[in-house]
């Protein structure tokens, strides 16, 4: 009785203690452009990725990078604030905690809970960011990335995280850049040694086109070749892809590429509004070809194939519908319901249509449109929400619809 | 080594209920003082409660340490089986069940002041300061403009924040509570109010928070992996403050960006 029960609780105990291991090491997963290449040039993409960034629990602060990794102060109260860098490692542990689990480890928007998500978390490893106040494909500013952290976005899984303070939302901002830039650095030296026809399937192919010449080639023979042009001036290639990226950064806090209007806002009457409508539903700007006549963002091209970025041969998807740069179905925003993910300050509409929305098919119209006229547009959108949308169009605008080019199938 | 159980027994109850009675002034028992004139009053009916069945829980316990010692420990002496007491049934059906009638009874008022409609505060309920949707995994919070009355649905004039609540303090607020998607409960531990929010209801909850203070604002029903992270705070301020507050959401929220030095 007594040996049997000592058994039974020695099992629990085992039990307990398999339950109870360490968990597994957190780890910056590979870029797909990466994982595309051969082994040995996949090995050479992480070293320098290792070498400059590190690993999530040892990380490097890499002087190139336009981030304050916070300078370490000898009279600083924590242990971990005397040495340098500690606000990139701050700001990763408050990522760990609050982020982690959507846009995942390395910031590819492929966390844990990511798969139960639409619309899908950011990946933020191509500097690609949809809600900004630079112009074009600009990286967002520091205020930009905070704003968001703040207010979170509407309409989405992103929630506010304004209670965690200035503070420390400054210090997830830098590391979120911080990814972005890891991140982009990483895309950049995969597709040059993609280029080079280091990916696993062009290697391949090429032995087998020169072993019906030279039977003595070998996979390894070919890689090898490659591989020494490329490691011949390999530092090179991660200091000058480094250093694009840097630009592309210091570029977004560049005054010039801040969106801010020219004219001040047209007062909201009805003629606004109306003048804003005939813009809406014109052949020129056909806004309603997406958002729909009545603004529903049920428009005819939520109906059409897309092409698949990058295809060769050019093919479509076979599911009808919008894309976004990450490939996901992307739905027009439904105007009728006043949600607006980057803020519904008439500001924010306005860079909204002055810009168009990087990484998403919406244009923007700055270049066709006078600022006036945009306003007029941000007045009819601001209205859509609270006014009957089965009134008639306004006069010249036949059937208030658009016509698309290409008929649906 | 038997009479050492009598005792046991009977101290056993007088400390838990030392430990329980001790317990507020040392933090262990609510998130703080309560700090709305409704909070006090739900506290009270803890106490109460705490007391009767403390009283009741060392009667009890004072019983069985004594039947424990005058009965349990003589050797060889034989038991004696009875097999009921009719009398006794009665008397320990009836003192609970009047117990428990009393205490149904002595909290109603408190009850009603906290749900019932006709008893809220009218003027509050009549223009009720904000509207608060719960969504995974944060309030979101309208009000409506300054000098208007917040409507069911949203205005083109409403204004919009999330996670900070501000009210005025030192007289009773109403918001009117709903969901966006799952059950949800809003919970201001320090004022002691806590309601569901439900998908498809509008639900008017008021408090009134004595001082102007920052309060947490929780989540009390688990809504999803996110729940612990749907943490917001209850800014309660003056009239005054809590005007200019509204004024300048106003301001911000209608910027156009427009500004003189840009347009040269």
């Amino acid at each position: 009785m007594r040996s049997s029960s000592l058994s039974l609780s020695l099992c629990g105990l085992t039990l307990l203690l398999a339950g109870c291991g360490q968990p597994p090491e957190p780890k910056f997963s590979l870029n797909a452009k990466t994982a595309a290449l051969t082994p040995a040039a996949q090995q050479l993409v992480s070293e320098a990725l290792v070498e400059n960034f590190g690993t999530p629990n040892n990380l490097v602060a890499w002087q190139e990078l336009p981030i304050d990794y916070g300078k370490g102060s000898p009279t600083a109260a924590e242990a971990h604030r005397q040495a340098d860098g500690w606000r990139l490692k701050e700001g990763r542990d408050l990522y760990m905690v609050h982020c982690l689990h959507c846009h995942g480890v390395a910031g590819d928007g492929n966390g844990t809970t990511a798969r139960f998500l639409n619309p899908r978390p950011r990946d933020y490893r191509q500097g690609k960011y949809k809600f900004k106040s630079t112009a074009g494909g600009n990286r967002p500013t520091h205020d930009d990335l905070m704003r968001i952290l703040e207010e979170g976005i509407a309409g989405t899984y992103m929630p506010s995280f304004a209670l965690l303070g200035k503070d420390q939302l400054g210090l997830l901002v830098d590391y979120v850049r911080w990814l972005s830039m890891r991140g982009e650095i990483e895309e950049g030296l995969a597709i040059e040694l993609a280029q080079v026809g280091l990916k696993t399937a062009d290697l391949e192919r090429t032995v087998r086109e020169q072993r019906t010449e030279d039977k003595s080639v070998t996979l390894d023979t070919v890689r090898d070749e490659l591989l020494a042009e490329v490691k011949a001036s390999w530092s090179d290639t991660v200091a000058e892809k480094a250093k694009d990226v840097v630009d592309f950064w210091n570029e977004a806090n560049n005054a010039e590429n801040l969106v801010m209007p020219v004219a001040k806002r047209v007062v909201a009457d009805a003629e606004s509004i109306a003048r804003g409508r005939a813009l809406y539903l014109s052949k020129e700007n056909k806004c309603s070809d997406c958002h729909g006549p009545a603004g529903r963002g049920d428009g005819p091209q939520t109906e059409q194939f897309s092409a698949i970025d990058g295809a060769s041969p050019a093919r479509n998807y076979d599911e009808p519908g919008l894309r976004d740069a990450w490939g996901n179905i992307i739905m027009p925003r439904n105007l009728t319901r006043g949600v607006y993910r980057f803020g519904r300050r008439p500001l924010d509409i306005y860079r909204r249509v002055h810009q168009g929305i990087n990484g998403t098919p919406m244009p923007g119209f700055g270049k066709t449109l006078k600022d006036e006229q945009i306003w007029d547009i941000v007045n009819y959108v601001l209205s859509i929400p609270y006014q009957d949308g089965t009134a008639p169009a306004p006069e010249g605008v036949a059937g208030g619809e658009t016509v698309p080019e290409t008929a649906s199938r | 080594m038997n009479r050492l159980w009598c005792v046991f027994f009977s101290v056993a109850a007088i400390l838990a209920v030392v430990f329980f009675a001790i317990g507020p002034s040392m933090g262990w028992w609510f998130p703080g003082a309560a700090a709305s004139p409704l909070g006090q009053q739900i506290d009270d009916l803890f106490y109460l409660i705490l007391a009767i069945t403390g009283v009741t829980f060392i009667g009890v316990h004072l019983a069985l340490g004594y039947i424990l010692w005058k009965f349990g420990a003589v050797p060889g002496k034989k038991s004696h089986y009875q097999h009921g007491s009719h009398l006794l049934e009665v008397v320990w059906s009836i003192v609970p069940a009047g117990i428990l009638l009393f205490i149904a009874l002595y909290q109603m008022d408190v009850w009603a002041a906290y749900r019932m409609k006709s008893r809220f505060d009218q003027e509050a309920l009549s223009n009720p300061v904000a509207e608060v949707t719960a969504r995974q995994f944060e309030w979101r919070i309208r009000y409506p403009a300054p000098g208007k009355v917040l409507q069911d649905t949203p205005q083109s004039d409403d204004l919009y924040t999330v996670n900070d609540l501000h009210t005025p303090a030192g007289k009773p607020v109403v918001i009117k509570l709903r969901s966006d998607d799952v059950l949800h409960s809003f919970f201001l531990p320090h004022l002691r109010v806590k309601q569901d929010a439900v998908p498809g209801l509008v639900i008017p909850v008021w408090f009134e928070a004595n001082e102007p203070k920052v309060y947490d604002l929780v989540c009390a029903e688990l809504c999803g992996w996110g729940h612990y992270k749907m943490r917001g705070q209850l800014t309660a301020q003056t009239q005054g403050d809590f005007d200019a507050y509204l004024e300048q959401l106003k301001q911000s929220q209608n910027d156009d960006g427009y500004r003189e030095a840009a347009a040269e």
